[in-house]
Parts: structure tokens; C-alpha cells; sequence
């Protein structure tokens, strides 16, 4: 349910719908340049690199004390994302492309813990026979437990409430 | 001091401002332009000027016609996440990390 999959819904819509796709080099050019001179601007000695595999795009950001970047709970990072898909996809008029921004493997990190995360939980769900309710998290996230709690047995997972205090439930079958 | 209305002055009556002066948070301000610069159609029409109150510093960014949409962004997003950002780089700066981001449409 993301933004971007309502490209006309909004006052910033262009309309593309009648012209070829744009090719996805162009985006993942667009994104690390929008990348390199943000880390630039930041005064950061960092290396931005970018890799494609079919439509998707992911920049990795590496360098030293790139914490800023990642900010309190990733938030940081997720904004910096939102802004790298409006200057990169947005602005080219691209509704094709998946673009996703990492910066010193913390989305890598984030997500490791989270399956750790879910394998704790899932046990502690199937040893009790109770369902239990996680914190509220964002959506990449969800995704993450939900995958990770899908790959066990003996329990299955939900998401309930309404953004921004959506949360997982895993619950034993 | 002068104390002009700070919040919801979204023309050019900047009066009172000392405009211009990036060098209250250049970091900030350059991470501003930057982003901004590369979301709009016309990048050369975006101009930074920073000011400071009352301890805080305000950095007005203007934008050339029919870019503030998607400076904006749906519900607001896009100005959130360029404020969000703006401010993890103001921690780089002396001053403060109290920066205001304010759009203006000219």
C-alpha cells in the first residue's frame, strides 16, 4: 500500500501513462547521484553504490560515522529513502522501479535482528498456546516477521490496527 | 528585536529576516538545497536563505512556479522528510539542532 503505487493520486502527478517506461539505468543514475551529493552535502566521506537485479534498485551507502544518516530507529534513513524515490522516480516519471536505500548495512543489521526477533517470539507463542501482539512498526518491517514467522511451524502471524500503530500479531495454530 | 510572524508567512514579506546568511547552518542549508534542488523541475529557481530567532535558525527555501507540489509532497510527506533529514544535518552545524524549514512558493 505504499505512495508510490499511486503515481495519479496526488497534486504532483504527471502524466506518463502514455510513454514508454523509463529505463531503469536512467533511475538507478538519478537515485546515486541524488545519493553522492547528499552525503556530500552532509561533509561525509561515504561511497555510493548502486545494483540492479530486473526492476529493482538498491544504493548501498558506506563509509564512517554514518550514523546521522540512519538516525533514531531508522527514521532518518527512511526519510532519505522517500526523498531518493521522489528525485529519482518521481521526478523521471518512473512507476516501474523498486528502489530501496541502505545506509551501512542497516537494513542488512535490522533485518537479522528481526528474524532473531520473530524466532523468540514464535517460540515463546507455540510453548504458551497464546497469541501475543508485537509493538507497533512500520511496514518493512511487518514484512520481515511476517516472512520470517511464515518460515516456522506451529505458528502464523497477522497484522492488525491502523497505521500508525499497526502491529503484528503471531498467534499458534 | 524585531519579531515579524514566524509560522504560516508563506510570502516574501521577510522583513525583519537577515536573509541570505547560509552560514548560520551550512550544512543544513546545504543539504536543503541539495535535496531540493533535486526533486524540482527547476532547479535554478530554488534559493536558500537562512535566518535566526529568538535562538532558533529558519531556513526559507523558495522554489520556482508549480514545484511546491512535489516539495510538499501527498499529505505533507515530502516537507516532513526534508525536514526530518535537514535537521540530522543541522546537527553537524554549531548552532543548533532547532532549524525550521519553511516552504515558500514564488
Amino acid at each position: 500500500m505504499s505512495d508510490d503505487e499511486h503515481p495519479t493520486d496526488g497534486d504532483d502527478a504527471v502524466v506518463t501513462d502514455l510513454t514508454d517506461p523509463v529505463p531503469v539505468d536512467d533511475v538507478r543514475d538519478a537515485a546515486t547521484a541524488f545519493m553522492s551529493g547528499l552525503t556530500d552535502a552532509f561533509g561525509f566521506d561515504a561511497t555510493v553504490s548502486a545494483t540492479t537485479q530486473d526492476n529493482e534498485i538498491e544504493l548501498r551507502v558506506d563509509g564512517t560515522g554514518l550514523g546521522l544518516l540512519v538516525g533514531p530507529g531508522g527514521r532518518t534513513l527512511a526519510s532519505i529513502q522517500d526523498l531518493a524515490r521522489v528525485a529519482a522516480q518521481r521526478r523521471l516519471g518512473d512507476h516501474e522501479t523498486r528502489l530501496r536505500v541502505d545506509v551501512a548495512g542497516y537494513r542488512e543489521k535490522r533485518r537479522l535482528a528481526l528474524e532473531r526477533f520473530a524466532s523468540d517470539v514464535s517460540e515463546q507463542v507455540r510453548t504458551s498456546g497464546a497469541a501475543r501482539a508485537l509493538d507497533p512498526m512500520p511496514s518493512a518491517d511487518r514484512k520481515v516477521l511476517h516472512d520470517a514467522v511464515a518460515a516456522l511451524d506451529g505458528v502464523t502471524s497477522r497484522s492488525e490496527g491502523e497505521e500508525p500503530n499497526r502491529r503484528v500479531v503471531v498467534v499458534p495454530t | 528585536m524585531s519579531d515579524p510572524q514566524i509560522d504560516g508567512d508563506d510570502g516574501d514579506g521577510d522583513d525583519g529576516f537577515d536573509a541570505g546568511n547560509t552560514a548560520l547552518a551550512p550544512t543544513a542549508a546545504a543539504v536543503l538545497a541539495h535535496i531540493v534542488t533535486s526533486i524540482v523541475d527547476n532547479p535554478e529557481a530554488v534559493e536558500v536563505d537562512a535566518s535566526e530567532h529568538r535562538g532558533r535558525v529558519r531556513l526559507d527555501v523558495r522554489v520556482g512556479p508549480g514545484d511546491l507540489g512535489r516539495v510538499i509532497g501527498r499529505r505533507g510527506r515530502t516537507a516532513q522528510s526534508i525536514r526530518t533529514v535537514v535537521r540530522a544535518a543541522a546537527t553537524r552545524d554549531d548552532a543548533s539542532a532547532d532549524v525550521d524549514v519553511e516552504f515558500i512558493d514564488d
